[in-house]
Protein backbone atom coordinates (compact mmCIF):
# COMPACT_ATOMS: atom_id res chain seq x y z
CA UNK A 1 0.00 0.00 0.00
CA UNK A 2 1.43 3.38 -0.94
CA UNK A 3 2.38 5.49 2.04
CA UNK A 4 1.65 9.13 1.33
CA UNK A 5 2.73 11.78 3.76
CA UNK A 6 -0.76 12.29 5.06
CA UNK A 7 -1.11 8.58 5.62
CA UNK A 8 2.10 8.57 7.64
CA UNK A 9 0.91 11.53 9.65
CA UNK A 10 -2.40 9.80 10.33
CA UNK A 11 -0.67 6.61 11.46
CA UNK A 12 1.48 8.49 13.91
CA UNK A 13 -1.37 10.54 15.31
CA UNK A 14 -3.61 7.54 15.57
CA UNK A 15 -0.94 5.47 17.22
CA UNK A 16 -0.21 8.22 19.66
CA UNK A 17 -3.86 8.62 20.51
CA UNK A 18 -4.34 4.89 21.06
CA UNK A 19 -1.24 4.77 23.22
CA UNK A 20 -2.47 7.71 25.26
CA UNK A 21 -5.84 6.05 25.86
CA UNK A 22 -4.15 2.79 26.82
CA UNK A 23 -1.92 4.51 29.31
CA UNK A 24 -4.97 6.28 30.68
CA UNK A 25 -6.35 2.87 31.55
CA UNK A 26 -3.38 2.06 33.73
CA UNK A 27 -2.55 5.39 35.26
CA UNK A 28 -5.16 5.51 38.02
CA UNK A 29 -4.02 2.17 39.36
CA UNK A 30 -0.38 3.19 39.11
CA UNK A 31 -1.14 6.30 41.11
CA UNK A 32 -2.68 4.27 43.90
CA UNK A 33 0.28 1.92 43.86
CA UNK A 34 2.62 4.87 44.21
CA UNK A 35 0.60 6.26 47.11
CA UNK A 36 0.67 2.96 48.91
CA UNK A 37 4.43 2.64 48.57
CA UNK A 38 5.31 6.18 49.62
CA UNK A 39 6.38 7.65 52.90
CA UNK A 40 3.44 9.08 54.79
CA UNK A 41 4.48 12.72 54.86
CA UNK A 42 4.61 12.99 51.07
CA UNK A 43 1.15 11.51 50.82
CA UNK A 44 -0.38 13.94 53.26
CA UNK A 45 1.27 16.78 51.41
CA UNK A 46 -0.19 15.43 48.19
CA UNK A 47 3.10 15.19 46.42
CA UNK A 48 2.78 11.69 45.11
CA UNK A 49 1.84 11.32 41.45
CA UNK A 50 2.90 8.20 39.62
CA UNK A 51 6.08 7.24 41.35
CA UNK A 52 6.51 6.57 45.07
CA UNK A 53 8.30 9.22 47.07
CA UNK A 54 10.29 7.81 49.90
CA UNK A 55 10.01 4.07 49.51
CA UNK A 56 7.97 2.66 52.31
CA UNK A 57 6.49 -0.77 52.46
CA UNK A 58 5.06 -0.47 55.94
CA UNK A 59 1.53 -0.28 54.54
CA UNK A 60 1.88 -3.71 53.05
CA UNK A 61 3.67 -5.06 56.10
CA UNK A 62 0.78 -3.88 58.22
CA UNK A 63 -1.93 -5.14 55.89
CA UNK A 64 -0.14 -8.46 55.54
CA UNK A 65 -0.74 -9.06 59.21
CA UNK A 66 -4.46 -8.43 59.02
CA UNK A 67 -6.13 -11.78 59.40
CA UNK A 68 -9.50 -10.41 58.34
CA UNK A 69 -8.11 -9.52 54.94
CA UNK A 70 -6.60 -12.93 54.43
CA UNK A 71 -9.74 -14.64 55.59
CA UNK A 72 -11.87 -12.71 53.14
CA UNK A 73 -9.35 -13.60 50.44
CA UNK A 74 -9.86 -17.23 51.32
CA UNK A 75 -13.61 -16.81 51.16
CA UNK A 76 -13.37 -15.23 47.74
CA UNK A 77 -11.10 -17.97 46.45
CA UNK A 78 -13.47 -20.59 47.77
CA UNK A 79 -16.63 -19.11 46.31
CA UNK A 80 -14.90 -18.50 43.01
CA UNK A 81 -13.61 -22.04 42.62
CA UNK A 82 -16.59 -23.82 44.12
CA UNK A 83 -19.09 -21.49 42.52
CA UNK A 84 -17.55 -21.98 39.11
CA UNK A 85 -17.62 -25.73 39.52
CA UNK A 86 -21.28 -25.63 40.45
CA UNK A 87 -21.98 -23.38 37.51
CA UNK A 88 -20.19 -25.70 35.13
CA UNK A 89 -22.00 -28.76 36.44
CA UNK A 90 -25.42 -27.23 36.12
CA UNK A 91 -24.77 -25.48 32.84
CA UNK A 92 -23.05 -28.25 30.93
CA UNK A 93 -25.58 -30.92 31.84
CA UNK A 94 -28.57 -28.79 30.97
CA UNK A 95 -27.01 -27.43 27.78
CA UNK A 96 -25.99 -30.86 26.62
CA UNK A 97 -29.47 -32.19 27.27
CA UNK A 98 -31.05 -29.33 25.38
CA UNK A 99 -28.75 -29.93 22.45
CA UNK A 100 -30.06 -33.46 21.99
CA UNK A 101 -33.04 -33.56 19.67
CA UNK A 102 -34.57 -36.46 21.58
CA UNK A 103 -34.71 -34.55 24.83
CA UNK A 104 -38.29 -34.62 26.15
CA UNK A 105 -39.99 -31.21 26.37
CA UNK A 106 -37.04 -29.67 24.61
CA UNK A 107 -38.65 -26.79 22.75
CA UNK A 108 -40.87 -25.92 25.70
CA UNK A 109 -37.90 -25.69 28.02
CA UNK A 110 -35.95 -23.59 25.54
CA UNK A 111 -38.84 -21.17 25.23
CA UNK A 112 -39.13 -20.96 29.01
CA UNK A 113 -35.45 -20.17 29.27
CA UNK A 114 -35.83 -17.38 26.74
CA UNK A 115 -38.58 -15.96 28.93
CA UNK A 116 -36.19 -15.75 31.86
CA UNK A 117 -33.84 -13.85 29.62
CA UNK A 118 -36.47 -11.27 28.75
CA UNK A 119 -37.89 -10.68 32.20
CA UNK A 120 -35.11 -9.62 34.48
CA UNK A 121 -34.94 -11.16 37.90
CA UNK A 122 -36.99 -9.18 40.45
CA UNK A 123 -34.80 -8.46 43.41
CA UNK A 124 -37.24 -8.70 46.29
CA UNK A 125 -38.86 -12.00 45.35
CA UNK A 126 -35.39 -13.37 44.61
CA UNK A 127 -34.29 -12.40 48.08
CA UNK A 128 -37.38 -13.98 49.57
CA UNK A 129 -36.77 -17.25 47.72
CA UNK A 130 -33.18 -17.42 48.93
CA UNK A 131 -34.30 -16.60 52.43
CA UNK A 132 -37.05 -19.19 52.45
CA UNK A 133 -34.63 -21.82 51.25
CA UNK A 134 -32.60 -21.18 54.36
CA UNK A 135 -29.57 -20.00 52.44
CA UNK A 136 -29.27 -16.61 54.08
CA UNK A 137 -25.95 -15.83 55.67
CA UNK A 138 -24.26 -18.84 54.12
CA UNK A 139 -21.75 -18.98 51.31
CA UNK A 140 -24.16 -21.16 49.30
CA UNK A 141 -26.27 -18.07 48.75
CA UNK A 142 -23.41 -16.61 46.77
CA UNK A 143 -22.77 -19.64 44.65
CA UNK A 144 -26.07 -21.30 43.86
CA UNK A 145 -28.70 -18.65 43.15
CA UNK A 146 -26.48 -16.96 40.57
CA UNK A 147 -25.05 -20.15 39.12
CA UNK A 148 -26.25 -19.90 35.58
CA UNK A 149 -28.60 -18.24 33.15
CA UNK A 150 -29.87 -18.17 29.61
CA UNK A 151 -26.64 -16.63 28.39
CA UNK A 152 -24.40 -19.52 29.47
CA UNK A 153 -26.96 -22.12 28.41
CA UNK A 154 -27.35 -20.78 24.91
CA UNK A 155 -23.64 -20.50 24.30
CA UNK A 156 -22.99 -24.01 25.50
CA UNK A 157 -25.99 -25.59 23.84
CA UNK A 158 -24.94 -24.11 20.51
CA UNK A 159 -21.54 -25.64 20.93
CA UNK A 160 -22.90 -29.05 21.87
CA UNK A 161 -25.23 -28.97 18.90
CA UNK A 162 -22.22 -28.46 16.67
CA UNK A 163 -20.48 -31.62 17.78
CA UNK A 164 -20.50 -34.31 15.14
CA UNK A 165 -23.11 -36.94 15.78
CA UNK A 166 -21.03 -39.85 14.52
CA UNK A 167 -19.05 -40.11 17.71
CA UNK A 168 -22.22 -40.27 19.74
CA UNK A 169 -23.73 -42.91 17.50
CA UNK A 170 -20.57 -44.94 17.75
CA UNK A 171 -20.71 -44.59 21.49
CA UNK A 172 -24.30 -45.68 21.63
CA UNK A 173 -23.55 -48.76 19.53
CA UNK A 174 -20.83 -49.59 22.01
CA UNK A 175 -23.46 -49.56 24.75
CA UNK A 176 -22.86 -46.21 26.38
CA UNK A 177 -25.75 -44.75 28.30
CA UNK A 178 -26.47 -41.02 28.16
CA UNK A 179 -24.40 -40.34 31.20
CA UNK A 180 -21.28 -41.81 29.64
CA UNK A 181 -21.98 -40.19 26.32
CA UNK A 182 -22.00 -36.90 28.13
CA UNK A 183 -18.99 -37.35 30.36
CA UNK A 184 -16.72 -39.33 28.12
CA UNK A 185 -17.54 -37.97 24.71
CA UNK A 186 -19.23 -34.58 24.89
CA UNK A 187 -17.26 -33.03 27.72
CA UNK A 188 -13.74 -33.80 26.49
CA UNK A 189 -14.66 -32.35 23.12
CA UNK A 190 -15.96 -29.17 24.73
CA UNK A 191 -12.99 -28.01 26.70
CA UNK A 192 -12.76 -24.64 24.88
CA UNK A 193 -16.29 -23.58 25.61
CA UNK A 194 -16.17 -24.97 29.13
CA UNK A 195 -12.96 -23.06 29.81
CA UNK A 196 -14.49 -19.90 28.45
CA UNK A 197 -17.63 -20.10 30.53
CA UNK A 198 -15.55 -21.07 33.55
CA UNK A 199 -13.38 -17.99 33.20
CA UNK A 200 -16.30 -15.68 32.56
CA UNK A 201 -18.03 -16.90 35.64
CA UNK A 202 -14.91 -16.93 37.79
CA UNK A 203 -14.25 -13.28 37.07
CA UNK A 204 -17.88 -12.44 37.74
CA UNK A 205 -17.85 -14.38 40.98
CA UNK A 206 -14.60 -12.83 42.13
CA UNK A 207 -15.70 -9.28 41.45
CA UNK A 208 -19.32 -9.28 42.51
CA UNK A 209 -20.31 -7.78 45.83
CA UNK A 210 -23.96 -6.82 45.63
CA UNK A 211 -25.42 -10.21 46.50
CA UNK A 212 -22.90 -10.53 49.29
CA UNK A 213 -24.28 -7.31 50.76
CA UNK A 214 -27.79 -8.66 50.62
CA UNK A 215 -27.22 -12.19 51.80
CA UNK A 216 -24.25 -12.18 54.18
CA UNK A 217 -24.27 -10.88 57.77
CA UNK A 218 -21.34 -12.69 59.35
CA UNK A 219 -18.08 -10.81 59.11
CA UNK A 220 -16.21 -14.05 58.96
CA UNK A 221 -18.03 -14.93 55.73
CA UNK A 222 -17.35 -11.66 53.95
CA UNK A 223 -15.84 -12.10 50.50
CA UNK A 224 -12.96 -9.78 49.81
CA UNK A 225 -14.88 -7.24 47.73
CA UNK A 226 -17.39 -6.77 50.50
CA UNK A 227 -14.71 -6.26 53.14
CA UNK A 228 -12.83 -3.80 50.98
CA UNK A 229 -16.08 -1.99 50.34
CA UNK A 230 -16.55 -1.46 54.05
CA UNK A 231 -13.03 -0.26 54.47
CA UNK A 232 -12.62 1.94 51.46
CA UNK A 233 -16.07 3.00 50.29
CA UNK A 234 -17.93 3.11 53.56
CA UNK A 235 -14.92 4.49 55.39
CA UNK A 236 -15.01 1.93 58.13
CA UNK A 237 -11.32 1.16 58.24
CA UNK A 238 -11.07 1.23 61.99
CA UNK A 239 -13.73 -1.37 62.53
CA UNK A 240 -11.98 -3.81 60.33
CA UNK A 241 -8.35 -3.48 61.21
CA UNK A 242 -6.63 -4.65 64.32
CA UNK A 243 -3.79 -2.87 65.99
CA UNK A 244 -4.57 0.37 64.23
CA UNK A 245 -2.75 3.11 66.03
CA UNK A 246 -3.96 6.56 64.98
CA UNK A 247 -1.11 8.22 66.76
CA UNK A 248 1.44 6.76 64.39
CA UNK A 249 1.45 9.31 61.60
CA UNK A 250 3.53 6.97 59.52
CA UNK A 251 0.51 5.73 57.60
CA UNK A 252 -2.16 8.05 56.28
CA UNK A 253 -5.63 6.53 55.96
CA UNK A 254 -5.45 7.29 52.26
CA UNK A 255 -2.41 5.11 52.05
CA UNK A 256 -4.06 2.26 53.83
CA UNK A 257 -7.04 2.53 51.53
CA UNK A 258 -4.75 2.51 48.54
CA UNK A 259 -2.94 -0.50 49.92
CA UNK A 260 -6.17 -2.38 50.47
CA UNK A 261 -7.34 -1.64 46.95
CA UNK A 262 -4.06 -2.91 45.54
CA UNK A 263 -4.31 -5.96 47.78
CA UNK A 264 -7.63 -6.92 46.26
CA UNK A 265 -6.47 -6.05 42.73
CA UNK A 266 -3.34 -8.11 42.90
CA UNK A 267 -4.92 -11.56 42.32
CA UNK A 268 -6.59 -10.35 39.14
CA UNK A 269 -3.36 -8.83 37.87
CA UNK A 270 -1.61 -12.07 38.64
CA UNK A 271 -3.87 -14.22 36.45
CA UNK A 272 -4.62 -11.57 33.86
CA UNK A 273 -1.89 -12.41 31.35
CA UNK A 274 -2.95 -16.03 31.31
CA UNK A 275 -6.69 -15.62 31.06
CA UNK A 276 -6.70 -12.65 28.76
CA UNK A 277 -6.35 -14.74 25.62
CA UNK A 278 -9.20 -17.04 26.56
CA UNK A 279 -11.46 -14.15 27.29
CA UNK A 280 -11.08 -12.52 23.96
CA UNK A 281 -11.79 -15.81 22.22
CA UNK A 282 -14.78 -16.36 24.43
CA UNK A 283 -16.26 -12.95 23.88
CA UNK A 284 -16.17 -13.56 20.18
CA UNK A 285 -17.70 -17.01 20.63
CA UNK A 286 -20.60 -15.41 22.41
CA UNK A 287 -21.18 -12.64 19.97
CA UNK A 288 -20.72 -14.49 16.73
CA UNK A 289 -23.21 -17.01 17.92
CA UNK A 290 -25.89 -14.36 17.80
CA UNK B 1 -29.55 -56.43 28.90
CA UNK B 2 -30.73 -54.16 31.67
CA UNK B 3 -30.65 -55.92 34.99
CA UNK B 4 -32.06 -53.36 37.39
CA UNK B 5 -34.71 -50.65 37.21
CA UNK B 6 -31.94 -48.10 37.35
CA UNK B 7 -30.23 -49.63 34.37
CA UNK B 8 -33.52 -49.94 32.52
CA UNK B 9 -34.17 -46.28 33.07
CA UNK B 10 -30.74 -45.00 32.22
CA UNK B 11 -30.36 -47.09 29.12
CA UNK B 12 -33.32 -45.27 27.60
CA UNK B 13 -31.75 -42.20 26.00
CA UNK B 14 -34.73 -39.95 26.54
CA UNK B 15 -34.92 -40.71 30.22
CA UNK B 16 -31.17 -40.59 30.61
CA UNK B 17 -30.78 -37.20 29.00
CA UNK B 18 -33.66 -35.81 31.02
CA UNK B 19 -32.06 -36.96 34.23
CA UNK B 20 -28.90 -35.15 33.19
CA UNK B 21 -30.93 -31.99 32.80
CA UNK B 22 -32.58 -32.20 36.21
CA UNK B 23 -30.10 -30.07 38.21
CA UNK B 24 -30.28 -27.30 35.61
CA UNK B 25 -34.05 -27.49 35.42
CA UNK B 26 -34.33 -27.39 39.18
CA UNK B 27 -32.12 -24.31 39.19
CA UNK B 28 -34.25 -22.49 36.64
CA UNK B 29 -37.44 -23.37 38.43
CA UNK B 30 -36.21 -22.34 41.83
CA UNK B 31 -34.15 -19.29 41.07
CA UNK B 32 -35.58 -17.89 37.87
CA UNK B 33 -39.25 -18.86 37.85
CA UNK B 34 -40.14 -18.90 41.50
CA UNK B 35 -39.09 -15.27 41.88
CA UNK B 36 -41.17 -14.37 38.83
CA UNK B 37 -44.15 -15.95 40.52
CA UNK B 38 -43.18 -14.13 43.69
CA UNK B 39 -43.98 -10.91 41.90
CA UNK B 40 -47.46 -11.55 43.15
CA UNK B 41 -46.58 -9.76 46.36
CA UNK B 42 -46.80 -6.53 44.41
CA UNK B 43 -50.55 -6.93 44.62
CA UNK B 44 -50.45 -7.57 48.30
CA UNK B 45 -49.15 -5.84 51.33
CA UNK B 46 -46.44 -8.26 52.22
CA UNK B 47 -45.98 -8.74 55.90
CA UNK B 48 -42.92 -10.58 57.15
CA UNK B 49 -44.86 -12.51 59.71
CA UNK B 50 -47.85 -13.40 57.60
CA UNK B 51 -45.78 -14.71 54.74
CA UNK B 52 -46.79 -14.59 51.10
CA UNK B 53 -50.09 -16.38 51.48
CA UNK B 54 -51.16 -14.73 54.68
CA UNK B 55 -50.53 -11.20 53.54
CA UNK B 56 -53.61 -9.23 52.54
CA UNK B 57 -54.47 -8.35 48.94
CA UNK B 58 -54.37 -4.68 48.08
CA UNK B 59 -54.98 -4.74 44.36
CA UNK B 60 -53.19 -1.99 42.52
CA UNK B 61 -52.63 0.30 45.47
CA UNK B 62 -48.86 -0.31 45.48
CA UNK B 63 -48.79 0.83 41.88
CA UNK B 64 -50.90 3.87 42.68
CA UNK B 65 -48.49 4.70 45.44
CA UNK B 66 -45.70 4.96 42.89
CA UNK B 67 -47.32 7.80 41.09
CA UNK B 68 -48.57 9.57 44.15
CA UNK B 69 -45.12 10.25 45.52
CA UNK B 70 -42.79 12.60 43.70
CA UNK B 71 -39.71 10.61 44.47
CA UNK B 72 -40.65 7.85 42.07
CA UNK B 73 -40.72 10.27 39.15
CA UNK B 74 -37.34 11.58 40.21
CA UNK B 75 -35.87 8.11 40.34
CA UNK B 76 -37.14 7.15 36.92
CA UNK B 77 -35.78 10.43 35.57
CA UNK B 78 -32.39 9.67 37.07
CA UNK B 79 -32.37 6.19 35.59
CA UNK B 80 -33.33 7.46 32.15
CA UNK B 81 -30.89 10.34 32.27
CA UNK B 82 -27.92 8.21 33.23
CA UNK B 83 -28.81 5.53 30.69
CA UNK B 84 -29.24 8.21 28.08
CA UNK B 85 -25.79 9.68 28.74
CA UNK B 86 -24.36 6.17 28.60
CA UNK B 87 -26.04 5.61 25.29
CA UNK B 88 -24.90 8.85 23.71
CA UNK B 89 -21.30 8.64 24.89
CA UNK B 90 -20.76 5.08 25.92
CA UNK B 91 -22.22 3.38 22.89
CA UNK B 92 -20.15 5.03 20.17
CA UNK B 93 -16.91 5.02 22.17
CA UNK B 94 -16.01 1.33 21.73
CA UNK B 95 -16.95 1.54 18.07
CA UNK B 96 -14.75 4.54 17.44
CA UNK B 97 -11.91 2.98 19.36
CA UNK B 98 -12.23 -0.24 17.38
CA UNK B 99 -12.23 1.64 14.08
CA UNK B 100 -9.11 3.54 15.08
CA UNK B 101 -7.34 0.51 16.44
CA UNK B 102 -8.13 -1.37 13.30
CA UNK B 103 -6.12 1.15 11.30
CA UNK B 104 -2.95 0.34 13.19
CA UNK B 105 -0.58 -1.65 11.01
CA UNK B 106 1.94 -2.75 13.58
CA UNK B 107 0.74 -6.03 15.00
CA UNK B 108 2.61 -6.05 18.28
CA UNK B 109 1.53 -2.52 19.05
CA UNK B 110 -2.05 -3.49 18.46
CA UNK B 111 -1.84 -6.45 20.81
CA UNK B 112 0.09 -4.54 23.42
CA UNK B 113 -2.38 -1.66 23.62
CA UNK B 114 -5.37 -3.98 23.52
CA UNK B 115 -4.10 -5.75 26.62
CA UNK B 116 -3.96 -2.45 28.43
CA UNK B 117 -7.27 -1.26 27.09
CA UNK B 118 -9.40 -4.02 28.47
CA UNK B 119 -7.69 -4.38 31.82
CA UNK B 120 -10.19 -2.12 33.62
CA UNK B 121 -13.00 -4.43 32.59
CA UNK B 122 -11.56 -7.09 34.90
CA UNK B 123 -11.42 -4.84 37.93
CA UNK B 124 -14.34 -4.96 40.30
CA UNK B 125 -16.43 -1.85 40.89
CA UNK B 126 -15.08 -1.77 44.40
CA UNK B 127 -11.56 -1.40 43.06
CA UNK B 128 -12.62 1.16 40.49
CA UNK B 129 -14.55 3.01 43.16
CA UNK B 130 -11.58 2.98 45.47
CA UNK B 131 -9.35 4.34 42.71
CA UNK B 132 -11.59 7.16 41.58
CA UNK B 133 -12.80 8.18 44.99
CA UNK B 134 -9.16 8.78 45.81
CA UNK B 135 -8.45 10.55 42.51
CA UNK B 136 -11.48 12.81 42.65
CA UNK B 137 -11.36 13.74 46.31
CA UNK B 138 -10.58 17.30 47.33
CA UNK B 139 -6.97 16.34 48.03
CA UNK B 140 -6.88 13.92 45.13
CA UNK B 141 -4.83 14.13 41.97
CA UNK B 142 -7.47 15.70 39.74
CA UNK B 143 -7.94 18.65 42.05
CA UNK B 144 -4.20 18.96 42.58
CA UNK B 145 -3.69 19.22 38.84
CA UNK B 146 -6.42 21.80 38.58
CA UNK B 147 -4.67 23.80 41.24
CA UNK B 148 -1.22 23.59 39.70
CA UNK B 149 -2.30 24.01 36.07
CA UNK B 150 -5.16 26.48 36.38
CA UNK B 151 -4.82 27.75 39.90
CA UNK B 152 -8.43 26.77 40.42
CA UNK B 153 -9.95 25.89 43.75
CA UNK B 154 -10.84 22.29 44.54
CA UNK B 155 -14.12 20.87 43.33
CA UNK B 156 -15.78 18.23 45.39
CA UNK B 157 -16.57 16.06 42.43
CA UNK B 158 -18.11 13.21 44.26
CA UNK B 159 -20.70 15.12 46.22
CA UNK B 160 -21.69 17.81 43.73
CA UNK B 161 -25.04 16.88 42.18
CA UNK B 162 -24.12 18.69 38.98
CA UNK B 163 -21.15 16.45 38.34
CA UNK B 164 -22.41 13.14 39.58
CA UNK B 165 -24.06 11.74 36.47
CA UNK B 166 -21.24 12.85 34.21
CA UNK B 167 -18.62 11.32 36.45
CA UNK B 168 -20.55 8.11 36.83
CA UNK B 169 -20.91 7.70 33.08
CA UNK B 170 -17.30 8.69 32.36
CA UNK B 171 -15.90 6.18 34.80
CA UNK B 172 -18.18 3.57 33.29
CA UNK B 173 -16.80 4.33 29.86
CA UNK B 174 -13.23 4.19 31.17
CA UNK B 175 -13.92 0.75 32.52
CA UNK B 176 -15.77 -0.81 29.63
CA UNK B 177 -14.63 0.83 26.40
CA UNK B 178 -11.74 -1.56 25.90
CA UNK B 179 -13.90 -4.59 26.39
CA UNK B 180 -16.72 -3.27 24.26
CA UNK B 181 -14.48 -2.85 21.28
CA UNK B 182 -13.61 -6.54 21.09
CA UNK B 183 -16.83 -7.46 19.36
CA UNK B 184 -16.35 -4.72 16.81
CA UNK B 185 -12.72 -5.73 16.27
CA UNK B 186 -13.83 -9.27 15.59
CA UNK B 187 -16.37 -8.07 13.06
CA UNK B 188 -13.82 -5.78 11.45
CA UNK B 189 -11.39 -8.64 11.08
CA UNK B 190 -13.99 -10.49 9.09
CA UNK B 191 -14.28 -7.90 6.36
CA UNK B 192 -12.88 -9.01 3.03
CA UNK B 193 -9.67 -7.05 2.37
CA UNK B 194 -10.18 -7.14 -1.39
CA UNK B 195 -13.10 -4.76 -0.89
CA UNK B 196 -10.69 -2.19 0.43
CA UNK B 197 -8.21 -2.82 -2.35
CA UNK B 198 -10.89 -2.28 -4.95
CA UNK B 199 -11.93 0.92 -3.21
CA UNK B 200 -8.39 2.25 -3.20
CA UNK B 201 -8.13 1.55 -6.94
CA UNK B 202 -11.33 3.52 -7.41
CA UNK B 203 -9.71 6.40 -5.58
CA UNK B 204 -11.58 6.22 -2.30
CA UNK B 205 -9.79 7.80 0.64
CA UNK B 206 -9.80 6.35 4.12
CA UNK B 207 -12.97 8.07 5.23
CA UNK B 208 -14.86 7.09 2.13
CA UNK B 209 -13.76 3.53 2.65
CA UNK B 210 -15.02 3.62 6.19
CA UNK B 211 -18.36 5.00 5.16
CA UNK B 212 -18.97 2.62 2.27
CA UNK B 213 -17.32 -0.59 3.37
CA UNK B 214 -16.60 -0.71 7.07
CA UNK B 215 -19.75 0.74 8.57
CA UNK B 216 -22.18 -1.26 6.44
CA UNK B 217 -20.28 -4.41 7.36
CA UNK B 218 -20.57 -3.54 11.01
CA UNK B 219 -24.21 -2.61 10.81
CA UNK B 220 -25.62 -5.96 12.03
CA UNK B 221 -23.38 -5.92 15.11
CA UNK B 222 -24.14 -2.27 15.79
CA UNK B 223 -27.86 -2.71 15.53
CA UNK B 224 -28.01 -5.78 17.74
CA UNK B 225 -25.81 -4.24 20.41
CA UNK B 226 -27.85 -1.07 20.25
CA UNK B 227 -31.11 -2.95 20.67
CA UNK B 228 -29.71 -4.84 23.62
CA UNK B 229 -28.67 -1.58 25.22
CA UNK B 230 -31.96 0.14 24.71
CA UNK B 231 -33.88 -2.82 26.03
CA UNK B 232 -31.93 -2.35 29.25
CA UNK B 233 -32.49 1.38 29.46
CA UNK B 234 -34.20 1.18 32.80
CA UNK B 235 -31.67 -1.28 34.19
CA UNK B 236 -28.73 0.32 35.75
CA UNK B 237 -25.71 -1.56 36.90
CA UNK B 238 -26.33 -1.61 40.63
CA UNK B 239 -22.75 -2.39 41.52
CA UNK B 240 -21.58 0.65 39.59
CA UNK B 241 -23.99 3.16 41.05
CA UNK B 242 -23.92 1.83 44.59
CA UNK B 243 -20.20 2.47 44.86
CA UNK B 244 -20.49 6.18 44.12
CA UNK B 245 -23.93 6.98 45.46
CA UNK B 246 -24.00 9.03 48.62
CA UNK B 247 -26.75 10.95 50.44
CA UNK B 248 -25.66 14.28 48.94
CA UNK B 249 -26.24 13.19 45.36
CA UNK B 250 -29.23 10.98 45.89
CA UNK B 251 -31.59 13.31 44.13
CA UNK B 252 -29.70 12.97 40.87
CA UNK B 253 -28.11 9.60 41.30
CA UNK B 254 -30.62 7.25 42.84
CA UNK B 255 -31.73 4.83 40.17
CA UNK B 256 -34.53 2.29 40.24
CA UNK B 257 -32.35 -0.63 41.25
CA UNK B 258 -30.60 1.18 44.10
CA UNK B 259 -33.97 2.50 45.27
CA UNK B 260 -35.38 -1.02 45.32
CA UNK B 261 -32.39 -2.13 47.35
CA UNK B 262 -32.49 0.72 49.82
CA UNK B 263 -36.23 1.14 50.30
CA UNK B 264 -37.26 -2.40 49.48
CA UNK B 265 -34.73 -4.50 51.29
CA UNK B 266 -33.26 -2.23 53.89
CA UNK B 267 -36.51 -0.39 54.42
CA UNK B 268 -38.61 -3.57 54.23
CA UNK B 269 -41.02 -2.08 51.70
CA UNK B 270 -41.21 -5.37 49.88
CA UNK B 271 -44.48 -5.09 48.04
CA UNK B 272 -44.04 -1.52 46.92
CA UNK B 273 -40.62 -2.10 45.37
CA UNK B 274 -41.71 -5.34 43.77
CA UNK B 275 -44.43 -3.37 42.04
CA UNK B 276 -41.75 -0.99 40.79
CA UNK B 277 -39.78 -3.95 39.49
CA UNK B 278 -42.76 -5.25 37.58
CA UNK B 279 -43.33 -1.90 35.96
CA UNK B 280 -39.69 -1.71 35.00
CA UNK B 281 -39.79 -5.14 33.37
CA UNK B 282 -42.93 -4.30 31.44
CA UNK B 283 -41.53 -1.04 30.15
CA UNK B 284 -38.34 -2.80 29.16
CA UNK B 285 -40.29 -5.46 27.33
CA UNK B 286 -42.36 -2.92 25.44
CA UNK B 287 -39.24 -1.03 24.44
CA UNK B 288 -37.42 -4.10 23.20
CA UNK B 289 -40.33 -5.38 21.18
CA UNK B 290 -41.25 -2.06 19.61
CA UNK B 291 -37.68 -1.11 18.82
CA UNK B 292 -37.14 -4.51 17.30
CA UNK B 293 -40.12 -4.01 15.01
CA UNK B 294 -38.88 -0.55 14.11
CA UNK B 295 -35.43 -1.83 13.40
CA UNK B 296 -36.76 -4.58 11.17
CA UNK B 297 -38.57 -2.00 9.07
CA UNK B 298 -35.75 0.50 8.89
CA UNK B 299 -32.63 -1.59 8.63
CA UNK B 300 -33.82 -5.12 8.18
CA UNK B 301 -31.91 -6.19 11.26
CA UNK B 302 -33.44 -7.35 14.47
CA UNK B 303 -32.69 -9.43 17.49
CA UNK B 304 -34.92 -12.35 16.60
Amino acid sequence: MPTFRSERWFQWCNGFFILAVSILMLMPLVHLLAVSLSAGEFVSRNQVYFWPKGWNISVYEYLGGQSRLWRSLGVSVYITLMGTMITLLISTTLSYALSRKYMPLRSLILKLIVVTFIFSLPLIPFFLVVRDLGLLNSLWSLMIPTATGAYYIFIMAAFFRGLSSELFEAGRIDGCNEYRLFWQIAVPMSIPVIATIALFHAVYQWNSYFYAIIFIRDHSLYPMQMLVREMVILDQMMNNLTGYDTSTKAMATDQLKAGVVLFVTFPILLVYPFIQKYFVKGAMLGSLKE
Amino acid sequence: MPRTIWQALTSNPRVGVFILAVPGLAYFLLFKYLPLLGNIIAFKNYDLFLGIWGSPWVGFSQFERMFRYGEFIQIVTNTFAISFYQLIFGFPAPLILALLLNEIRTFWFKRFTQTMLYLPHFLSWIIVGGIFIELLSTKGMVNLMRASLFGAGPVQYLIEPDYFRGILVSIGIWKEVGWGMIIYLAALAGINPSLYEAAVVDGANRWRQMWSITLPALLPAIVILFLLRVGNLLDQNVEQVLVFLNPLVRNVGEVIDTYVYRVGLQGAQYSYTTAIGILKSLVGLVMVVSLNQLSKKVTGESMY
